[in-house]
């Protein structure tokens, strides 16, 4: 291979390997949110709880130095905290959009004053325990997609996994079928004696252990610290993608992908040296976003029909 | 109230000491009222356009966007009246209104964009407004970087021509001027919606869009109006931030008050006169945050988790007392499994 | 005897209501058993706590000797209980299997469409309910998707099932079909609670029946040993012959013109094919037909709230086919849409705003809205219509069907407009109010204007109208005068028949026939 022609599938191995590492915490928070949005609950709270989750993760890493038992505890700490949302949307009956965003707010002051007490004055540690990139041996040799797909973190193959997974609880379990109802017409799954609000609550709570989940990805496969605007916005992306994805978490997957190309275009744009201003493609993920959920492809008559309305029974 | 006085206790503080400092240096003194004054103004300001966009079907939640573009067109145009530069010094008096009208533009049309995408293609407005959000910040980030970057190393641009600067109104504060424009726009907003056939028009969409088309309203051109009014206000914010306080356009000039002003209009019901004085409670409690931090060293940001918390539970009495705060679409609907009300 | 279900002494109430009020009620195994009532008699409530979707407050409930407990719909399904709701509890997005196992739980946790499809299909045979399993619910026409809420009943073995208006958006024809079906239930031995207030339905299909009023239960009768007279008496207390004064009115010229008029609906299916009508000053024609033949997509069309593929309407000549809603109001086409709540109200808006909806451009001065005027209008529609409301000042939502509806059509009417499009204005109301809103349309008709009335219930338009025009799939089968009009012959042009040929969707000339009885 000549000169140019290395240097271009350098770049597109870079890019693609990133592409996919950083796909992975949206993906999943994604498929954690197709769930509740499904049921019928709008949860805005993802982008809060991820930043819980990648909180408590560090903490428990940095504690412990053990990475399974953090990305757990994120889990659990995903579920926690969306206890109270679960009840602000489905008993209290609140509207999701503000209970959603206050409680973004709200995890940011948790957050900072808790990571500010539990560092106290020592310094911010180099890097904690993390997860390290698989390499899978003999398909990782392919040259060319090799390292790519095959060498990810575990937690990257988890999340493809669970895609599968969710596409199947979804669409051939009673579960998956007692859920959709939920979010397309509460009182038929009412009146089929499906009790709505436990669905809501549990799709609710399933998008906040795959948020907290989320969380343990970012910090523990991909960026090994805790920053305060770790999440900046992915929660938001994740919600994006739910859309994107039709609500099929195999679609999701797909969504998910093109979002972490264009995050990783950036990355690798720069690190190539090029002259374009680093904010523009930081905004590229944003505004493929926005183009997607503008209603220009479609999208708007396949969303569950009760999406958004709380179910309130006589 | 409990939770933050355990919180306070953690910091070996005594929650006294620490509410006093809260409350007191806000609204005991001179000095601190003049900042709280100074956090009022935008943050009412962003409520305003909360609750106009709210109210109309609008869930509009870019107020950031809106905030730091107005900023960004209104430092602009100042840099331009800088001695030395094109325009050259120019009355205040001429400035001023070229000033509002910039900050409302930018502000509106950025907002508009948003209502167009819902009013034409039916696009989520709320994530996409959410995102537009960071794009409107990278594009901040950009200018202060480049175009519009002072010498020197820092993400910012030179400090605004006096000439430029909003006029301090309590004598031994800093606070400005920008508070008079809020409640100029406070007044305008409540006349809209209470007392003109445009703001009953915008109520209606805002409550049943189907009705409103049934009554002749045109909803996409209500909404788009909508948008642009609630993200002029926006961009109006960011003008007052920046020509009264800060003087100069940073990276990182919102500091969130795109948020926090969406949480004080809902607050205030989403009623403009109540908008004012719900900011004013919180911008004394930013700026008593602040000096307990200095005072007893405990982080600002609890004020985040006690506002927070603050509106969560007012938002679950709410609801708890089926006193429903209308929001655009997200008012719950009851089924009905039988026809009508009068079977039973 | 032994009664398979017995509730006794059964009360309920809700918020200012006793809507139930010591009712007993039993039903025999094999017995098809009316529940007739008006509107708030108490059948709806009795029957969904029997479901176990209320609780009652008091009471007790025995199934075949036994005392049980309905705390849930679960209950009532474990028990073999079944409903079939007025606004049917299908996912429209799912299929008919799907809707079908929507809440088993015996079956565990995997999902097995192909075991029921196959089932259901054995189902649907066996009881003379033709489906097609897979196909999605929500592109079936009612009449099918009401036998998809049968078939889900028969699925879990009811023994029991309730039907809460059944026939409400029946053709005749499928009305006896229906029949047929529930004939051969009640041969199985099954039961069937037919709640409704439709007379001849009882007569013909029912073996007894009890009436209610006002939460109580007035009497229960075998269908042999009593008459029509008799059971309108014990539902409303008074004979009542429903029927309204009508003087004879010479008719106008033509007001309101519709040419060759076709409209799609959002999935771009033709609903409205190429119709034509005309209205006189000072007549009602009436629009029968079936609920989603084309009806409410005509009323939208007049108005241009829906666009129009092709086609014109005229206001005493002028063409407004493509003018703006405010525009038609402007020209003189009122509206009355069928849907109160959510379209022709804002109901979280107080009485005085509503009474101006639509006018809001009329009252101002100036730039600013004209709110004393406004008050006093609406002040004005109060009295005039006699609506019983607290106050002007309070959320129109607050208003009982009856009065909405008052409000809404008194709004219309006051507007002075030529023309006037209704749409079912009596859906859901009870015995007084529709009286009242009879009167106000035949009002409004003496003073000339030319209204088209959209319904579903033959007893309004044979009362006020003068011709009935019958839509099916959008397009018109026939008019006739109501004065010499036989249910029969209206009743199969509803069902896409034209007395006297073979079934058979028009073809183009009998189009054009059509057209010259106009």
């Amino acid at each position: 291979m000549n000169g140019p022609q290395f240097v271009l599938s350098a770049f597109v191995v870079t890019w693609l390997t990133a592409s996919l590492r950083l796909a992975g915490p949206v993906l999943l928070a994604a498929l954690g949110e197709t769930f509740a949005e499904q049921s019928g609950v709008l949860n805005i709270g993802i982008e809060g709880t991820i930043l819980l989750g990648a909180l408590t993760s560090f903490l428990v890493s940095y504690y412990t130095g053990m990475i399974w038992l953090s990305l757990f505890a994120a889990v659990f700490a995903g579920i926690a905290a969306n206890i109270f949302l679960a009840w602000m949307y489905v008993t209290v009956r609140a509207s999701q959009v503000v209970a959603g965003l206050v409680f973004n707010v709200l995890a940011v002051g948790v957050a900072s004053v808790v990571y500010r007490k539990a560092l106290g004055n020592s310094a911010v540690p180099e890097s904690i325990a993390m997860f390290h990139p698989l390499h899978i041996p003999f398909f990782s040799n392919i040259s060319g997609i090799g390292p790519v797909v095959f060498g990810q973190t575990i937690l990257f193959y988890l999340t493809i996994a669970l895609a599968f997974a969710a596409h199947f609880v979804l669409f051939r379990t009673n579960f998956g079928l007692a859920l959709r109802a939920s979010g397309e017409n509460p009182a038929a799954a009412d009146s089929a004696g499906i009790s709505v609000s436990r669905m809501r609550y549990a799709g609710t709570l399933i998008s906040g252990a795959a948020a907290g989940m989320a969380g343990g990805y970012l910090v523990l496969a991909q960026v090994g610290l805790f920053r305060e605007s770790i999440v900046s916005g992915q929660g938001f992306i994740a919600l994006a993608i739910v859309i994107f994805g039709r609500w099929n978490p195999l679609k999701a997957t797909v969504a998910a992908m093109v979002f972490g190309a264009c995050d990783a275009l950036q990355l690798s744009l720069q690190i190539f040296g090029t002259r374009v201003p680093p904010q523009l493609l930081l905004a590229l993920p944003y505004v493929v976003t926005i183009l997607a959920i503008s209603g220009l492809f479609g999208g708007k008559a396949v969303q569950p029909t009760a999406l958004m309305t709380p179910y309130v029974k006589d | 109230m409990f939770v933050t006085a355990f919180l306070f206790l953690s910091y070996g503080a005594s929650p006294w000491q620490a509410y006093y400092a809260l409350f007191h240096e806000p609204f005991g003194t001179l000095r601190g009222f003049g900042y709280a004054l100074v956090r009022t103004s935008p943050l009412s300001l962003i409520a305003l356009g909360t609750i106009v966009s709210w109210r109309s079907g609008f869930a509009y939640l870019g107020f950031e966007g809106c905030f730091v573009l107005g900023a960004a067109a209104t430092s602009w145009l100042a840099l331009l009246t800088g001695p030395g530069e094109r325009v050259g010094p120019v009355s205040f008096f001429l400035f001023l209104p070229l000033a509002i009208l910039f900050g409302f533009l930018a502000g509106g049309v950025w907002a508009g964009l948003v209502g167009l995408v819902r009013a034409r293609l039916g696009g989520n407005e709320v994530l996409i407004s959410l995102m537009a959000n960071y794009v409107a910040i990278f594009i901040l980030q950009y200018l202060v970087g480049g175009p519009m970057r002072a010498p020197g190393s820092l993400p910012e641009t030179r400090l605004l021509p006096r000439t430029t600067w909003l006029p301090f109104i309590l004598p031994g504060t800093r606070a400005h001027a920008g508070i008079l424009i809020a409640i100029a726009a406070a007044g305008l907003v409540w006349m809209l919606l209470q007392k003109m056939p445009l703001g009953y028009e915008m109520i209606v969409t805002g409550f049943n869009a189907a009705a409103a088309r049934y009554a002749g309203i045109d909803v996409a051109r209500r909404i788009l109006l909508a948008a642009f009014f609630a993200g002029g206000l926006g961009g109006l914010a960011g003008m007052v931030e920046v020509l009264g306080s800060q003087h100069r356009l940073m990276d990182g000039i919102s500091g969130g008050v795109g948020f926090v002003g969406i949480v004080v209009a809902l607050l205030a019901r989403l009623n403009p006169l109540a908008a004012i004085p719900t900011a004013l409670l919180y911008g004394g409690l930013s700026v008593g945050a602040d000096a307990m931090q200095r005072r007893a060293s405990i982080p600002s940001s609890i004020t985040f988790i006690l506002q927070s918390l603050a509106v969560l539970f007012v938002l679950a009495f709410d609801a708890l007392r089926y006193y429903k705060i209308n929001l655009p679409g997200f008012s719950p609907r009851t089924p009905p499994p039988v026809a009508d009300e009068a079977s039973r | 005897m032994k009664h398979t279900l017995e509730m006794k002494n059964i009360v309920k109430r809700f918020p200012g209501v006793l809507a139930n009020n010591n009712v007993n009620f039993t039903l025999q195994a094999g017995e098809i058993h009316a529940l007739l009532g008006e509107n708030g008699a108490g059948k709806s409530t009795l029957m969904q706590i029997l479901y176990g979707f209320h609780a009652m407050d008091s009471g007790e409930i025995w199934i075949d000797g036994e005392r049980v407990h309905l705390g849930s719909p679960k209950d009532a399904i474990a028990l073999g209980i079944g409903m079939v709701y007025q606004e049917f509890m299908l996912v429209r997005r799912f299929s008919v299997v799907e809707n079908t196992v929507l809440g088993l739980r015996e079956r565990g946790a995997l999902l097995d469409l192909q075991r029921a499809s196959e089932e259901l299909k054995e189902l649907s045979n066996r009881h003379g309910l033709a489906l097609d399993p897979a196909a999605e619910v929500g592109s079936l026409p009612i009449g099918v998707q009401q036998r998809v809420e049968i078939l889900k009943l028969l699925y879990r073995d009811a023994r029991l099932l309730i039907l809460d208006e059944p026939t409400a958006v029946l053709t005749p024809q499928e009305k006896d079909h229906l029949f047929a079906v529930l004939r051969k239930l009640r041969e199985d031995g099954r039961s069937v609670v037919l709640v409704t207030h439709k007379l001849n339905e009882i007569m013909e299909i029912a073996d007894r029946v009890t009436v209610m009023r006002d939460g109580q239960a007035v009497a229960t009768r075998a269908i042999g040993s009593t008459s029509g007279q008799e059971l309108t008496r014990l539902m409303v207390g008074r004979e009542v012959n429903l029927r309204a004064e009508k003087s004879i009115r010479k008719r106008g010229a033509p007001i309101l013109q519709i040419e060759n008029l076709r409209v799609q609906d959002e999935t771009g299916h033709e609903k409205v094919r190429g119709l034509s009508l005309e209205v006189h000053a000072g007549e009602i024609l009436g629009i029968a037909g079936v609920d989603g033949n084309g009806q409410s997509e005509l009323a939208e069309a007049v108005m241009h709230l829906r666009e129009i593929k092709s086609g014109r309407v005229l206001l005493n000549g002028a063409d407004v086919t493509g003018l703006s809603v405010a525009k038609h109001r402007g020209a003189g086409i009122s509206y009355v849409p069928a849907d109160r709540r959510h379209v022709g109200s804002v109901t979280e808006m107080t009485v005085a705003d509503n009474a101006i909806l639509g006018l809001q451009r009329k009252y101002t001065r100036g730039l600013f809205r004209g709110i004393r005027e406004a008050r006093e209008s609406a002040l004005g529609l109060v009295a005039r219509f006699g609506i019983r409301t607290a106050g002007i000042d309070f959320a129109a939502g607050k208003l009982s069907g009856g009065n909405l509806q008052k409000l809404i059509l008194g709004r219309e009417i006051m507007r002075g407009s030529a023309a006037l499009v209704v749409e079912h204005p009596t859906r859901g109301l009870d015995v007084g109010a529709v009286e009242a809103v009879w009167g106000e349309l035949l009002r409004a008709q003496q003073e000339g204007k030319a209204i088209l009335l959209i319904s579903a219930e033959l007893e309004e338009l044979l009362n006020l109208a003068d011709r009935i025009a019958v839509m099916f799939e959008g397009r018109i089968m026939g008019v006739v005068d109501a004065a010499g009009a036989s249910v029969e012959e209206i009743g199969l042009m509803m069902a896409g028949i034209m007395p006297g040929s073979a079934p058979a969707a028009a073809g183009p000339a009998q189009e054009a026939r059509h057209r010259e009885t106009l």
